[in-house]
């Protein structure tokens, strides 16, 4: 029984082995959250359109969130719409029907994903590589088909209205979430607290003990960390973090379009942390930049653009296997050792 | 040699900066006036061109665009032209939504056309309407219609599921037919149902059973033999696109249309084209529009000829004919308004009558329903055919009236 263990961990199925952060850049690390943000704050400048800033910052979130299990504990999964759709409904609905302040909603969606992690992550971390990957996937359909049925909450195939938010109020300051720009900020405000949190966790003992599960998961073991605790810790944090970002693009789009909690969403997680580089900060943000970026003015150029945008994928995977963000840190850190 | 070349080089690049500084210059001074002087008149169009509904996302395209180019040859409004920002909505939701923001904040867009599915549609309805932006939908739904989700800025151009399963109905079903249902299982499936079973209920007609099937289902031959031992006059298939095709087909592999007439509730030229003549053979439905009506309303005969001009002798399709009626009347409400201001063009629509296509429409006040006439059209026999794009068979014309939809209260509009 040990030794066949072994053999299965030694070499997850499907799992990548992102690098640690290169030692040169380590003294970015310290500042990675305020650097990001500050990258971020020029978004809006470069480019096309501030809805697509937003979709950025969204769709950036979910792919740290999912990078945190994914990146840095090694576990693929594939059912990570869940929580992004499960964050998106649960404020939609307690802002629609209920009429909480917007703030709460969110809290409540980010809570409700969270809460969804727990119960899916202590089901599906008992199996390991693609079976923990079809484990999710399962788990995740079944929440897309209960929205679809519960049409009375959800409004089914036709997706969840009416629950437009256009102010925010904040004590003594209403925020007018309809103007781009400060509908812009508000969405940072969040991402940005999202990442320096992160951020801290990576930097703390846990951060250091799922990436040690990640490299080995035996020894790990045997230093004597609870693998199984840390793993259910990592997998709520990620669907909390991917919850949030749920949340944010129901009060962005003022819908939530059941696609949101479908399995094709779960593979854009996945997309855009491969192309942004797994394991990394910031390479997930990347990620999402390039692919929505390139969504956005191909299908702007041709209709053809998925077979230019499939493309650029088999390019992104035949030449820069770490991600956009991973080979341009591994770059750095190479010259700089070579002077 | 060498010398001469580079300088050759370096003359060029100059006049290469020059030429780029100049062109800069014309951009930045020139081209801001010239645009104020007529600011065009900006009509976003979300429409899935890639996807499944690509086909009829190209027809609705080229006939808002042969709309748009009418506006335009006859003065456009006092010189100002319109404009048709055609963007790709891929079928999804999310996407729609981010690009009718798009169209509002950054292309400033004055008015929002378009869309082709259900979902799809009340998304971008959710974006217009909390911006104040006035949108026309061409989608067929029911949903839109009613209070949850109709706004002053909504209008919709294209029938809906009550009115389409009426005009069959009442053509098909007689009192005492006994009626088999076959329906996706979603939203499209579950409206035309819906409609179709309260239709019979008022004629009399009886239901002998009803299946639903996953959608985008590829094999039906479970469900026909089921359908067959319900021994309906009359099987009634509610489904669209590929599905429609392939259960149609099905069905007539097991014998079912010897047994009992098939009756959809949209019978649609691109549809009917992939299916094949053979196995639509004798199938009933409704439709919108279909070039054949030229030969009794001249409307129509005028849309397709401006059509034909300017496509190579292509003719229109019925979810083309959408866009065309969507936005001309659209241009039209903008010219009796002789503004671009919403609240102004409101007005005007609700006001309008017109004839673009298909005889005289106009928007119902309470829901802004375009009120409009249903095609009941039966599939050709393809000895019938005269020609490749003699599909059906007018079998009726339902003229529009407002007793075809539902009441504004029950929509839940308060008067």
């Amino acid at each position: 029984m040990q030794t066949l263990d072994q053999t299965v961990v030694d070499a997850p199925p499907g799992a990548v082995k992102p690098q640690r952060a290169p030692r040169v850049t380590a003294g970015f690390s310290r500042w990675r959250a305020p650097l990001s943000i500050l990258a971020l704050l020029t978004l809006p400048f470069l480019l096309p359109s501030q809805a697509l800033a937003v979709n950025v910052l969204i769709y950036g979130l979910y792919a740290v969130g999912y990078n945190l299990l994914y990146g840095y504990t090694g576990l693929l999964s594939f059912g990570h719409a869940a929580f992004f759709g499960t964050g998106a409904y649960v404020t939609g609905i307690a802002i629609g029907a209920y009429g909480l302040h917007p703030l709460l909603a969110m809290g409540l969606g980010t809570v409700a994903a969270s809460a969804l992690a727990l119960t899916v992550g202590a089901v599906s971390i008992r199996s390991r590589g693609i079976y923990f990957a079809m484990v999710t996937l399962a788990l995740a359909q079944l929440v897309y088909y209960a929205a679809l049925q519960a049409s009375s909450w959800t409004g089914g195939e036709n997706g969840l209205r009416g629950f437009t938010v256009s102010r925010i109020g904040l004590g003594p300051v209403s925020l007018d979430i309809l103007d781009p720009q400060v509908k812009y900020l508000f969405v940072l405000a969040f991402v940005g607290a999202a990442l320096a949190l992160i951020s801290r966790i990576l930097a703390s003992p846990f951060g250091a003990a799922i990436e040690a599960i990640r490299e080995n998961e035996t020894r790990a073991r045997a230093c004597g960390f609870d693998v199984e605790r840390s793993k259910l810790l990592a997998f709520v944090l990620s669907g909390l973090f991917c919850g949030l970002s749920g949340a944010l693009s129901a009060i962005h789009l003022s819908i939530v379009p059941l696609d949101s909690l479908a399995y094709h969403t779960s593979g854009m997680a996945v997309v855009m942390t491969l192309v942004g580089g797994a394991g990394t900060f910031f390479g997930p943000f990347v990620g999402a930049l390039v692919v929505l970026v390139l969504e956005d003015v191909f299908s702007l150029w041709t209709p053809h653009w998925q077979l230019a945008l499939g493309t650029v994928f088999i390019l992104f995977v035949l030449f820069l296997p770490r991600g956009l963000w991973g080979s341009a840190l591994e770059r750095l850190s190479f010259r700089r050792g070579q002077s | 040699m060498i010398e001469q070349g580079s300088r050759h080089g370096s003359v060029s690049r100059r006049t290469l900066v020059r030429g780029l500084a100049a062109t800069g210059a014309l951009a930045g001074i020139g081209m801001p006036f010239v645009a104020r002087a007529a600011e065009p008149i900006r009509i976003g169009f979300p429409t899935p061109v890639t996807g499944p509904f690509g086909a009829e996302a190209k027809d609705q395209i080229r006939s808002a665009e042969l709309a748009v180019k009418q506006f335009n040859e006859t003065g456009g409004l006092n010189g100002r032209m319109a404009e048709l920002l055609v963007r790709d909505d891929k079928l999804n939701p999310g996407e729609a939504a981010t690009r009718t923001l798009e169209l509002i904040e950054k292309d400033k867009a004055h008015f929002i056309v378009g869309a082709l599915s259900s979902a799809v549609q009340l998304s971008v309805n959710e974006i217009t309407r909390s911006r104040k932006v006035l949108y026309v939908s061409i989608s067929q739904s029911d949903t839109i219609n009613e209070a949850k989700d109709f706004s002053r800025y909504t209008f919709h151009e294209a029938l809906n599921p009550h009115m389409t399963t009426a005009a069959v109905a009442k053509h098909t079903f007689k009192k005492g037919t006994r009626v088999a249902y076959l329906a996706a299982d979603y939203a499209y499936g579950h409206e035309m149902l819906r409609g179709f079973k309260r239709a019979a209920a008022a004629i009399g007609a009886e239901t002998a059973g009803e299946i639903l099937h996953p959608f985008g289902a590829p094999d039906y031959s479970t469900f026909m033999p089921r359908l067959r031992s319900m021994r309906p006059d009359i099987l009634c298939i509610c489904n669209f696109g590929r599905d429609q095709a392939n259960s149609i087909k099905q069905a007539n592999d097991f014998g079912l249309k010897k047994a009992a007439r098939i009756v959809v509730p949209v019978l649609l030229h691109n549809q009917r084209l992939a299916g094949g003549a053979d196995a639509f053979e004798g199938v009933v439905g409704a439709s919108n529009y279909y070039w054949r009506l030229e030969e009794t309303v001249p409307s129509a005969k005028a849309f397709n000829d401006a059509f034909r001009a300017a496509y190579a002798n292509a003719i229109p399709t019925d979810y083309g004919a959408y866009g065309y009626t969507a936005v001309r009347s659209l241009l039209m409400a903008v010219k009796a308004a002789g503004d671009t201001d919403t609240d102004k063009v409101i007005a005007a629509l609700e006001g309008l009558t017109y004839d673009v296509a298909k005889g005289p429409e106009r928007y119902r006040a309470c829901d802004h329903q375009a009120i409009q006439s249903v095609l009941i059209t039966e599939s050709r026999k393809k000895s019938e055919m005269q020609g490749e794009a003699d599909l059906f068979r007018i079998l009726d014309v339902e003229a529009g009236s407002e007793a075809a939809l539902r009441t504004c209260d029950e929509l839940g509009h308060r008067a």
